[in-house]
């Protein structure tokens, strides 16, 4: 701790950012888009793995939320979460606590909201981070202003209440409802997504949030597969997430849950009456009901374009529990014919075959939700 | 110096420093009247029945400007001892020379306000101790922010404060709306685009390089056609521009330090003094029949607190009990701690925080079972204040020393 140390309140929770992940979290924010970006990225990386030892403390499960990184290309703000709890931190760079700015995102797009958000000072040169206080979304939503040129939430540094003690001990009386309602923004189709990355992944347009209306960002930019695209999209990388392109070239940088893996036919046969025509498949473990899963993707048929997802479990003789589903949409969430396969009873293994055009985009999901899940599209 | 001695004084007279001694307690002749014309009024009650009627005051009618404004002058008096003592312990205590003890007493002063509006007359104890205790924290906070002001360059400082600051920064300066708005986009133009590009340099960033004042302004007339009424500008405008926000922003992060808190003696006029006169006979009539009744109960139920909060302290382990004496009776600093202990400071922090945290769930369970209060986190952040005053005064904390007479 620095000299300064004695100028804090202390009642405020203070902590000195630890030098070697300074300089790993500095290195690290090198590879995002823009100079802008790059700074956001840091700020949100200093701020959440020096706060995120103390919020394990008080809850051991609490982790960020998945591809959280790929958030800073955009917007400044870490999402903490554990059970049905969410907590962004939103760093600040400022020396006055005159205002808290809330990005908007994190406050009106339903599958971003969290029950509490923390305004968190982080001073690089001094290498101190500073929790100034906390409110809820419900608090937010009442107390903040909404700024539209910006599109942030601002609430006067006095509305934030500064003892986190009364954020845990709220949380044990279960005292209060700490979010309020938002509205679904209009859902995209495929195509005028596509057509916003393309527009928004020019890294010289410097906010891409600000560019268009925020209904139409809201919806791009919640939906885990848009995101990641415009992501890379920003930082110049071609299509991460081709399983045709990864039988080629092998598994891309940054689709790094997959893993390249032997296709094991020997139950799927009786049920199935086609057979593989390459045994590569490719898989990712999951974690369903505190169950280990593993979903393969493998190719059926090159020559008309027709692929298998496959659930299976991962414990010794484990079979697919009663009630699991697995389940595609198109890139747009919408449901066909033959999405899905759900466990009536426990069965050996899901799967849903499907034909697909070239560059068709699908989505993937789970019932009941796996951990840490994000939605991802694949592109055939 | 001689301590205050009357009501009316404590309510209605100011130091005066000369130099860096304070020379005189000066009368406020509008607050004396004032208070007097109460007073006769009154049947006799302690100064923290007063300083509690005033708060009560200043809280209840937002309407009446004069009397919102005479309740906050007449705590402004009630809190001189306890500014002078902020000041005297905080000049004591950082061998900085750069602030004089009326600089700090200044500074004490210029937070009456957070003091009035973090206050809660329904729970608080000691409106004098509140402030001691608050007061500490805020001018502790302004030296912070004083001292990393000084550190920044201009372009760092931009980078570093909140929009909120700025524009009143501006508006303090007496520039036009439209002119602010222009200013804060060409701002918000020059922080996306002008970022350290160091990772521990945030605080020295030198004057932008032409290429980046170039692509500020690209990017300022580019978004300028997004808000109405803003103009075209050149690179050489936002240049001039930025540097009237870091000017102006840090000249109002340093006020001059005059006393622009304390109410200057003989302003009244008479036809101020027939409205004081008549708001202030309606309040203190009115008040005297709810504050009497308030009074007992408010004595029941801080000592049913006291009582709470005294078990629940002898519930604690040893080791809590310790930290929390050496805490709020020894008043060390958690670095002290850490060193008297042996514990890493963290540790100190964490410990004293979570036995603090269970003092503050025993009270907010006596509150709920007693007085059917929903614990929700608003209602224990301001329980949190109760409990940090309550414990200050219990263990005499050095920072409230405000009962001695203010000295040479």
């Amino acid at each position: 701790m620095t000299s300064h140390s004695t100028l804090f309140d202390p009642t405020q929770l203070c902590l000195t950012i630890d030098a070697a992940s300074q300089t790993q979290a500095w290195q690290q924010s090198r590879s995002f888009a823009t100079p802008n970006s790059q700074w956001n990225a840091y700020l949100n990386q200093l701020c959440l793995q020096t706060l995120l030892p103390y919020l394990r403390e008080e809850v051991p499960s609490a982790h960020p939320v998945p591809n959280l990184p790929l958030f800073w290309e955009f917007v400044n703000g870490a999402a903490v979460a554990w059970a049905d709890r969410r907590i962004v931190l939103i760093p600040t760079e400022t020396i006055d606590l005159d205002e808290i700015r809330i990005p908007q995102e994190w406050v009106d797009i339903p599958n971003w909201v969290a029950d509490y958000y923390l305004a968190v000072q982080v001073n690089p040169d001094q290498a101190w981070v500073r929790v100034a206080g906390f409110v809820t979304h419900a608090q937010l939503k009442q107390q903040a202003q909404l700024d539209r040129i910006d599109r942030s939430y601002c609430l006067e540094g006095e509305a934030l209440l500064p003892d986190l003690s009364a954020l845990w001990l709220s949380q044990q009386f279960a005292s209060e409802m700490t979010r309020a309602e938002v509205a679904t923004p209009t859902a995209l189709t495929a195509p005028e997504a596509t057509n916003l990355i393309q527009r928004l992944g020019n890294p010289t347009l410097v906010m891409p949030r600000l560019a268009l209306p925020f209904d139409r960002w809201a919806a791009l930019i919640s939906h885990g597969g848009w995101r990641q695209r415009l992501a890379e999209q920003r930082r110049g990388l071609p299509e991460q997430h081709s399983p045709l392109q990864w039988l080629q070239s092998g598994i891309s940088a940054l689709a790094t849950q997959w893993s390249r893996v032997e296709y094991q036919a020997g139950f799927a046969a009786s049920r199935s009456t086609e057979a593989p025509e390459s045994p590569t498949a490719f898989s990712r473990q999951l974690t369903i009901a505190n169950q280990r899963y593993e979903l393969q993707v493998l190719q059926l048929d090159a020559a008309t374009n027709v692929w298998r997802f496959e659930l299976s479990s991962l414990a010794p003789t484990g079979m697919v529990a009663t009630g699991v589903t697995l389940r595609l949409l198109t890139e747009d969430l919408q449901p066909f014919a033959g999405n899905e396969d759900r466990a009536m009873q426990p069965v050996d293994r899901l799967y849903v075959d499907v034909a697909l055009e070239a560059g068709e985009g699908l989505v993937w999901e789970v019932e009941p939700t796996p951990e840490a899940y994000d939605r991802e599209i694949l592109r055939f | 110096m001689r301590p205050r001695q009357s009501l009316t004084e404590l309510f209605a007279a100011f130091l005066e420093f000369d130099h860096d001694r304070c020379q005189n307690w000066a009368m406020d002749p509008r607050l004396r009247r004032n208070m007097e014309r109460c007073l006769a009024q009154t049947a006799d009650q302690p100064d923290t029945f007063w300083a509690l009627h005033w708060h009560k005051v200043w809280q209840a009618d937002t309407s009446n400007e004069l009397r919102t404004r005479l309740a906050r002058e007449h705590l402004t008096a009630y809190v001189q001892e306890p500014c002078y003592w902020v000041a005297h312990k905080t000049a004591s205590s950082f061998s900085s020379h750069q602030y004089s003890l009326a600089d700090l007493f200044q500074m004490a002063i210029a937070q009456i306000d957070k003091v009035l509006r973090g206050f809660n007359n329904q729970q608080g104890f000691n409106f004098k101790n509140y402030a001691s205790v608050t007061l500490h924290n805020l001018v502790r906070e302004s030296l912070r922010q004083r001292q990393e002001v000084d550190i920044c360059s201009d372009w760092a400082l931009l980078r570093k404060l909140s929009q909120k600051r700025l524009v009143e920064a501006l508006q303090t300066v007496g520039l036009a709306a439209e002119t602010i708005a222009s200013y804060v986009l060409a701002w918000s133009c020059f922080k996306a685009l002008y970022v350290p590009q160091q990772a521990t340099q945030s605080q020295r960033l030198s004057k932008p390089e032409p290429e980046t004042w170039e692509a500020i302004a690209q990017l300022y007339n580019q978004e300028r056609l997004n808000q109405s009424g803003l103009a075209a500008a050149t690179t050489q405008h936002l240049e001039k521009w930025l540097a009237v926000c870091a000017k102006s922003a840090r000249a109002y992060l340093y006020p001059s330090l005059l006393s622009i808190n304390t109410p200057k003696p003989g302003q009244d006029s008479g036809e101020f003094i027939d409205d004081l006169a008549e708001t202030s006979q309606t309040t203190s009539l009115l008040g005297d029949l709810i504050e009497a009744e308030e009074v007992a109960q408010r004595q029941a139920q801080q000592q049913q607190i006291g009582t709470v909060l005294l078990e629940a302290i002898a519930q604690l382990d040893a080791e809590s009990q310790q930290l929390i004496q050496c805490y709020y009776r020894d008043g060390l600093t958690q670095q002290q701690m850490a060193e008297r202990t042996g514990m890493k400071q963290y540790t100190v922090s964490r410990r004293l925080t979570k036995a603090r945290e269970t003092l503050l769930k025993r009270l907010a369970q006596w509150s709920q079972a007693e007085l059917h209060k929903t614990p929700t986190s608003d209602v224990l952040n301001a329980m949190s204040a109760v409990l940090e005053e309550w414990l200050k005064t219990h263990y005499h904390h050095p920072d409230l020393v405000v009962d001695q007479p203010v000295t040479r």
